[in-house]
């Protein structure tokens, strides 16, 4: 049995009925099946090659797997589907031990990152204990028990930092802005707003009395912050939460007040609502609302539908079905491709975040973004919208400080959002790819504008498995604040700083990034976007030479550039002389 | 690089702001009369006032010229300025909308059909028959084969540096493969179209068949269209013959010399069976039996193995760009895409068309020999062999290359370019017509996609090629075989194609071409690997990106000039520096010591 670091078995042995298999066959995409040996311990499935030539045992994340699927068949060839609910009594277990390569069984494990595995495991028991140990596993739902709290790889220490910045370190790199803006911890024990960080940015204009105020007015508390700052002309966009209107049209006059405090000065703001005019209709009927016409006179309000929550996961499970498909005719794929809408939806987020930032740039406006809960769709757009807009965003760094600011602090439900894939059978409850869908958002900016991004398409890879399933704290949890009570920050390692160490820097940067000041205008018709196949195909089609290619056409450029810098030095040399 | 332009979001957006334009009105009426650069031996024949209905602007005054090459049109009152620049020979047809007497406003004037997947539609006033004379002009001088009139191609006077009819000698190419050998010889038996008036006058054919084994193998095949040797693998010795369909007919007639001669050609490489790929789906080659046709029988070639490959005829091709068409001009398709799409069929044909060339090309590398045929052996037989050729051979993925198979399997092999293409002729129903040559150089874009490195040329020679497969500008594409071509003496009295490419060859390079000889090219026939063309066929909408160079390729064309400048720059540097006299160095290496610095800035990357 391999040693640890990955043994921790002893805390989850209550959940593990079979730790060790031999003869196992392993059947993954693009590899020949391998025989060796299976072990399963409490957070990893171990498998080791046989012959011992892969010195590197192949090693899967429990939390990785979506679903279970085995079958069994016994002494007489005869065999069944379990569900996944665990086998039927039906099946005589105690089939002579003295034969147990006449009867096996095999599953199926299809991973949250699009993988889908296959294990032939000899005897019955064993794949049932294998199986039902997994499940177990695999249902645990206490972030504290999770692997990233056992993660302790070598060169990286618990002390170092967790996190790339804070809201104070943002707000201090902010100068220009600090006569009209201000920090403000209101939200220090996150009782103004389970969801928002300790410290956030406001109107300088509003004390905190009025933010107390606005939050009730706001659904959870999340009262409208700053979350970016244009510095070309000084505007900025701002998030929240639906307010609290009502049936009866409640208003909250600090509510106002603190959105005038943002335009102040100039004449106009916009209201960017994630929801169609209907959807912000309905949901006064169940306590929430919009911004009135009256109340909210100096803002323009603009309706954005996008979707959110189940009909979102459901594309996204049809969308992975379609991509699964590996029969050789693939009949009506492009009809398979639309049905799941996925591609649509890449389209209204871009398009949403488009307009804020046309608002921002080429307007001239401070926008508010909101839709109903202000946790999911809201990100999606500002963070989008800040891509497009800020050439800062788009280094690496940049990139992983704004996922960090606008989806970690800013309390996207990371943990109920992604607690199940496209695969799972467990019926749905709060989750939906909100987060996978920016991944995609911003591989069509890089893929529109290839030399714009200071990172590559590996890293949005990395980050869409990691997101599911991780050795890191990152993405646990929904707020800080359950952050904080479960000491993650202290007990965990973080998935952003590790990806900042120059050995994995040079995994995810772009080799062509040239840095431009210019905002990034996605297309967003349609015919400009694509599938996302590096995600979506990853395991079903191994089209090797076109990831060749692009590889040769990136050295190409990068030699080109070496050159051209070699020759420049050569001649600065020379002229100094 | 960025924002070029800024696509709308908000459609009806009270954020739209338009960049003004400097250019004042009185500086645009200058221009409107000198603009027009005629081509040598172009002649202006009518200008006049008109108002050109954009389908994305709206309506546009302007004025229209006719020449005897081109409709150009260009608006007096928008900013920018808009201009169409529409070669006659582009136009399918031209209609009358409305009457005298018809209302509304703008309801009066001339709709005309392009052939490159658009439709122009202009407005006139109603008063005095105003339309009348430009239409009859248009319509003679689109379509002066319907006339008797010369085409365009005959009266240029274009000169170039290079003469682009020498670009193919056939006897050179069969060289170039190794040929004739023991195997393969050359024969002029259709030195005067006797035996094919369909054919080139050269042709390669099995060492073991002679002259008059050829005739009575003619006599079996659709219009003489006897297998003979398109391409031959260096070192498998493995073929690509190319034919049209034997004449089976209903009672299944077999003729044993042309049995032999298959088998002759299986034989030259020691293959144990010749693989016979019809293009047709199945049925219709059963169907052909009934008109004469019909297909390889099992118990007459018993050392061959056919398959069919389930390409549709040039109607169905048709009418999948048809729909297509539809789905993208004026208005694209938004809210159902890819479904829209999809009902087109025209990713799906391309992708049989693909798949079908990617197993001639394995089978070849297998070292087996094949036999490509259809019906007639012009339409869906060359886009394979060509394909597969193109797939082995690394020389026609250059660009000179790629000119000779264009004008080998195509051109010299009587593909109908006139018929399909319908050259000078009013006849746009004409049944002969069919986008056969779009697709095939559609399916070299799909491979160019799969694979950026292995092309000397780039979208813009494609794009080129197609633009002037309707132009009528040269004679390249003109006529249906090259019977037809020597009578009309079209080497001799109109320019090619490739005098234009060949002399501005850099326009049309690939800078990331990277050769590689021996490599075999397999692209992904998938449905999820296709791409439709949207630099080609939406290239008329101005609110989808352009995007005929990406932009990688862009910025390192720039790199590439860059560093040229450089290193000359450089060079000059270090023979200064080697000439003892150098002392005005100092004074001249101030300003030049600021401007690499300035280059540095934008390149530098931070990381």
């Amino acid at each position: 049995m391999p040693e640890s670091p990955y043994t921790d078995a002893m805390e989850f042995s209550e959940h593990i009925k079979t730790g060790n298999v031999e003869d196992v066959v392993l059947r993954r995409p693009f590899h020949q099946p391998t025989k060796g040996t299976l072990c399963v311990t409490g957070h990893h499935l171990i498998f080791s090659d046989r012959d011992g030539h892969n010195s590197q045992p192949f090693l899967l994340l429990i939390r990785n797997i979506d679903a279970i699927d085995k079958s069994v068949e016994n002494l007489l060839g005869y065999s069944k589907l379990f569900s996944s609910t665990g086998p039927s009594q039906r099946f005589d277990i105690s089939v002579t031990p003295c034969v147990p390569s006449a009867s096996s069984g095999t599953i199926t494990l299809k991973c949250k990152d699009l993988c889908v595995l296959q294990l032939d495991i000899p005897g019955m028991e064993e794949c049932l204990n294998i199986a039902s140990s997994i499940e177990s596993l695999s249902s645990l739902e206490t972030a504290s028990e999770m692997y990233p709290f056992f993660h302790r790889p070598a060169g990286l220490v618990l002390q170092d930092k967790w996190g790339l910045s804070s809201t104070e370190q943002d707000y201090a790199g902010m100068k220009e802005l600090h006569d009209r803006w201000r920090l403000s911890y209101v939200n220090r024990d996150f009782s103004v707003c389970p969801s928002y960080p300790p410290a956030v940015i406001v109107p300088h204009s509003i004390d905190d009395e009025t933010l107390l105020k606005v939050a009730k007015f706001r659904q959870g508390g999340r009262f409208p912050v700053l979350c970016y700052h244009h510095e070309k002309n000084g505007m900025v966009i701002m998030r929240s939460s639906q307010p609290l209107t009502g049936t009866n049209k409640k208003r909250c006059k600090e509510d106002e007040l603190l959105l005038q405090a943002v335009i102040d000065g100039s004449d106009l703001g916009y209201i960017i609502d994630t929801r169609s005019p209907q959807q912000a209709q309905q949901a006064r009927m169940t306590g929430g609302g919009f911004e009135s016409k009256s109340n909210y006179s100096g803002w323009k309000r603009l309706n954005r539908q996008l979707e959110r929550g189940k009909v979102l996961q459901e594309s996204l499970i049809k969308l992975v079905e379609a991509c699964g498909d590996s029969s050789h005719n693939v009949d009506r794929w492009l009809s398979k491709l639309e049905n799941s809408k996925w591609l649509s939806h890449v389209q209204a987020a871009l398009a949403a975040a488009g307009l804020l930032a046309e608002c921002v740039e080429r307007d001239g406006h401070s926008v508010l973004i909101h839709g109903t809960e202000g946790t999911d769709t809201t990100l999606l757009v500002s963070s989008l919208a800040q891509l497009i807009l800020d050439p800062g965003s788009r280094t690496l760094a940049g990139f992983l400080s704004l996922l960090e600011r606008e989806w970690v602090q800013a309390g996207h439900p990371f943990q109920q959002r992604c607690a199940h894939s496209a695969y799972s059978h467990t019926r749905l409850r709060h989750e939906a790819p909100v987060f996978v869908l920016l991944l995609d958002c911003v591989w069509q900016l890089g893929r529109q504008f290839p030399l714009a991004m200071g990172f590559s398409e590996p890293l949005l890879l990395r980050l869409a498995k990691e997101v599911y399933a991780s050795d890191y704290g990152t993405f646990l949890c929904n707020s800080d604040q359950e952050r904080c009570a479960t000491g993650l920050k202290e007990r965990t390692h973080c998935l952003f700083q590790s990806l900042l160490r120059p050995s994995e820097r040079d995994l995810y940067s772009n080799p062509l990034f040239e840095p431009t000041e210019l905002a990034i205008w996605p297309c967003v018709q349609p015919q400009s976007l694509q599938l996302w196949k590096g995600l979506f195909l990853r395991w079903t089609d191994d089209a090797l030479h076109l990831k060749e290619a692009q590889e040769a056409i990136q050295n190409l450029v990068v030699e080109c550039r070496r050159t051209l810098y070699d020759y420049i030095e050569n001649i600065e040399d020379r002229e100094l002389k | 690089m960025a924002s070029a332009s800024i696509p709308a979001y908000n459609s009806v957006s009270p954020l739209e702001n338009r960049s003004s334009q400097n250019a004042s009105r009185e500086s645009l009426k200058m221009e409107l009369l000198a603009d027009v650069t005629l081509l040598p031996g172009e002649e202006r024949i009518i200008g006049k006032d008109i108002i050109y209905m954009c389908p994305f602007n709206g309506a546009l005054k302007g004025k229209v010229f006719i020449t005897n090459y081109r409709l150009y049109f260009r608006s007096v009152d928008t900013d920018p300025v808009m201009t169409l620049n529409v070669p006659l020979g582009v136009i399918g047809r031209v209609e009358k909308m409305g009457g005298a007497s018809s209302r509304g406003e703008n309801s009066y004037g001339l709709d005309i059909t392009c052939k490159d997947m658009r439709n122009l539609r202009f407005a006139l006033k109603q008063e005095g028959h105003s339309r009348r004379d430009i239409f009859d002009i248009l319509f003679k001088y689109a379509f002066p084969v319907s006339h008797s009139l010369t085409m365009f191609a005959y009266m240029s006077q274009e000169k170039y540096e290079e003469n682009g009819w020498n670009v193919y000698k056939p006897m050179e190419e069969f060289r170039r493969q190794g040929l004739p050998n023991d195997k393969w010889r050359i024969t002029f038996i259709n030195q005067s179209y006797e035996l094919c008036d369909t054919y080139p006058t050269i042709l390669a054919v099995p060492f073991k068949a002679s002259d008059e084994d050829l005739k009575k193998v003619a006599s079996f095949r659709s219009r003489g269209r006897i297998p003979v040797l398109s391409w031959i693998h260096r070192e498998n010795q493995a073929v690509i013959c190319r034919c049209s369909q034997p004449l089976v007919g209903m009672s299944g007639k077999r003729n044993k010399d042309d049995e032999r001669y298959l088998d002759v050609i299986r034989e030259a490489n020691g293959t144990a069976k010749l693989t016979i790929y019809d293009a047709r789906p199945s049925v219709n080659a059963v169907a052909n039996k009934a008109t004469g046709g019909g297909y390889e029988g099992d118990d007459a070639y018993q050392n061959a193995e056919l398959v069919f490959l389930d390409i549709h005829n040039i109607h169905v091709m048709r009418e999948s760009l048809k729909k297509l068409k539809d789905i993208v001009f004026p208005i694209v398709e938004d809210s159902h895409w890819l479904s829209s799409l999809e009902s087109t069929h025209w990713l799906e044909h391309i992708k049989l068309v693909i798949s079908g060339a990617i197993q001639v090309a394995d089978k070849i590398s297998g070292g087996n020999s094949v036999i490509v045929h259809c019906s007639d052996g012009w339409d869906r037989t060359a886009q394979l062999t060509s394909l597969a050729m193109l797939m082995l051979d690394s020389h026609y993925r250059t660009l000179r290359g790629f000119q000779v198979l264009l004008e080998k399997e195509w051109i010299s092999f009587g593909h109908k370019f006139a018929s399909r293409i319908g050259h000078g002729d009013k006849n746009y129903a004409d049944q002969d017509r069919s986008p056969i040559f779009v697709q095939f150089i559609d399916c070299v874009w799909q491979m160019t996609k799969q694979f950026p490195t292995a092309f000397e040329f780039n979208e813009r020679l494609l794009i080129t090629i197609l633009d002037h497969l309707f132009s009528c500008r040269f004679g390249t594409f003109l006529y249906n075989c090259e019977s037809v071509r020597d009578t009309n003496e079209v080497r001799t009295k109109t320019v090619s194609l490739w005098s234009l490419v060949n002399s501005e060859a850099s326009t049309y390079q690939n800078p990331f071409y990277t050769p590689e000889c021996s490599r075999v090219l397999y692209p992904v026939a998938s449905m999820r690997h296709l791409e439709l063309w949207v630099s080609y066929y939406i290239r008329w909408n101005p609110r989808i990106r352009q995007q005929q160079q990406s932009p990688v390729e862009q910025r390192y064309m720039e790199l590439l000039a860059l560093r040229d400048e450089y290193l000359k720059k450089l060079e000059e540097l270090q023979l200064t520096d080697s000439s003892p006299n150098s002392s005005h160095l100092s004074n001249s290496s101030t300003p030049n010591a600021t401007s690499p610095t300035q280059h540095i800035t934008h390149l530098h990357t931070p990381l």
